[in-house]
């Protein structure tokens, strides 16, 4: 996981979850990887998965995908920031 | 085109009546609300929303918007394959509610997961390509064969915990698999409300995952029906939905009109379908679309 010290705008908590949720629906754990992007107004995590695993990410019509988010936004609440998920291709 | 006017419980209700009765899509009919409802828990209101709605003018109505309408067949074409699994358990979702009435309970769970997972299946080995397709595991009789009970318990378990420590929260996950097939897990503790979210949407999302976790372990054996639940919200929230349910049912019984319930998720549908399904009298349709699907309940 990303170092939780790092900076005022990294959401320890969000991307801790992010990064659990994501491992536990994939293949290849090891091959899931969350980086933080606060260029932005608002951060932004991006998810990265092995080849082959964006499918289960993803699910039927984006459910599992939508499903992360909103637990991973909820874990957000924890460090006060506002996130944006995106899953990258 | 000539102007229909509906009234129901909701100007949503209402304009959806209306939609239907004209075949075409929300974007193209013209709508005047003529009358609002007054709002209440779950939708009931003292008195109904009245609204108009005409085709509108110049616009050329396609066929498919008029399927469309009547609550299916979301997609077509390319993304045929992925629309089909998805219609497919829509439908699923609606039949196996409707075949609850009369059935016995056991049935129904035991069609369901099946369903449910012969579709899910789909698309993620569409998505994983040739890497480990798979395999259901079956036995000699062609049936799934049982993930172990107390290997459920702990995936299931195991990964709550897992995301309550991420969340930096503290509770006790308990996990079992019930005589009924279901796979209850339950989060305790002080201060886990953002595990739940507005209207259960945390916690509904939280399952999803944790029944996927789940099911990537089981690599197609059989496993329960995933039921999880925080300091007892969805109990709590199941009691409530159930009373109203209730309430609604005995109103559509006096009065023998349809009543037309607020859009829910599908759990809380699935809760509505199967309370009523065990009356005698009355019917359950789900009509719309995601994420307006709602509920009618009728004389039977």
């Amino acid at each position: 996981m990303s170092d939780p010290d790092v900076g005022n705008r990294i959401p320890s908590h969000a991307v801790a979850t992010l990064e659990h949720v994501t491992r536990s629906v994939v293949d290849d754990p090891d091959g899931v990887s969350v980086s933080v992007d606060d260029t932005d107004s608002r951060v932004q995590l991006n998810v990265t998965v092995a080849d082959g695993d964006m499918g289960r990410v993803i699910g039927k019509r984006g459910r599992m995908a939508n499903a992360i988010r909103t637990v991973t936004r909820a874990a957000a609440v924890r460090d006060g920031i506002e996130v944006d998920i995106e899953f990258v291709d | 085109m000539e102007w229909v006017e509906t009234s129901a419980k909701t100007v949503e209700s209402a304009t959806e009546l209306a939609l239907n009765e004209l075949g075409v899509a929300e974007a193209d009919a013209e709508i005047q609300v003529l009358e609002e409802p007054k709002p209440g828990l779950f939708g009931r209101v003292r008195g109904n929303a009245r609204v108009k709605a005409r085709v509108a003018p110049l616009t050329p109505r396609p066929k498919q918007e008029k399927r469309r309408r009547k609550g299916k067949g979301q997609d077509s074409g390319a993304e045929a394959d992925k629309s089909d699994s998805s219609d497919q358990s829509e439908s699923d979702d609606r039949k196996s509610d409707g075949r609850a009435k009369g059935s016995p309970k056991t049935a129904t769970r035991d069609d369901a997961p099946k369903a449910d997972r012969k579709n899910a299946a789909k698309p993620s080995a569409k998505g994983e390509n040739n890497r480990g397709a798979r395999n259901h595991k079956t036995n000699d009789d062609g049936e799934r064969e049982m993930m172990p009970g107390d290997e459920q318990v702990q995936v299931g378990c195991a990964f709550l915990q897992g995301l309550v420590d991420a969340f930096g929260l503290d509770a006790q996950v308990h996990g079992e698999l019930r005589e009924d097939g279901i796979l209850a897990f339950e989060a305790r503790g002080e201060g886990l409300g953002l595990l739940i979210g507005p209207g259960l949407g945390t916690l509904d999302s939280v399952q999803e995952i944790c029944r996927n976790a789940i099911q990537h372990v089981a690599e197609g054996r059989e496993y329960g029906k995933v039921r999880l639940d925080v300091a007892g919200a969805r109990s709590d929230r199941t009691a409530a939905l159930e009373e109203f349910t209730k309430a609604e049912s005995a109103s559509v019984m006096d009065s023998g009109d349809d009543v037309i319930l607020e859009p829910m998720s599908r759990m809380d549908r699935k809760i509505v379908h199967d309370l009523v399904a065990g009356l005698d009298d009355l019917d359950t349709e789900s009509v719309g679309e995601e994420p307006r699907r709602r509920i009618v309940i009728r004389p039977a």
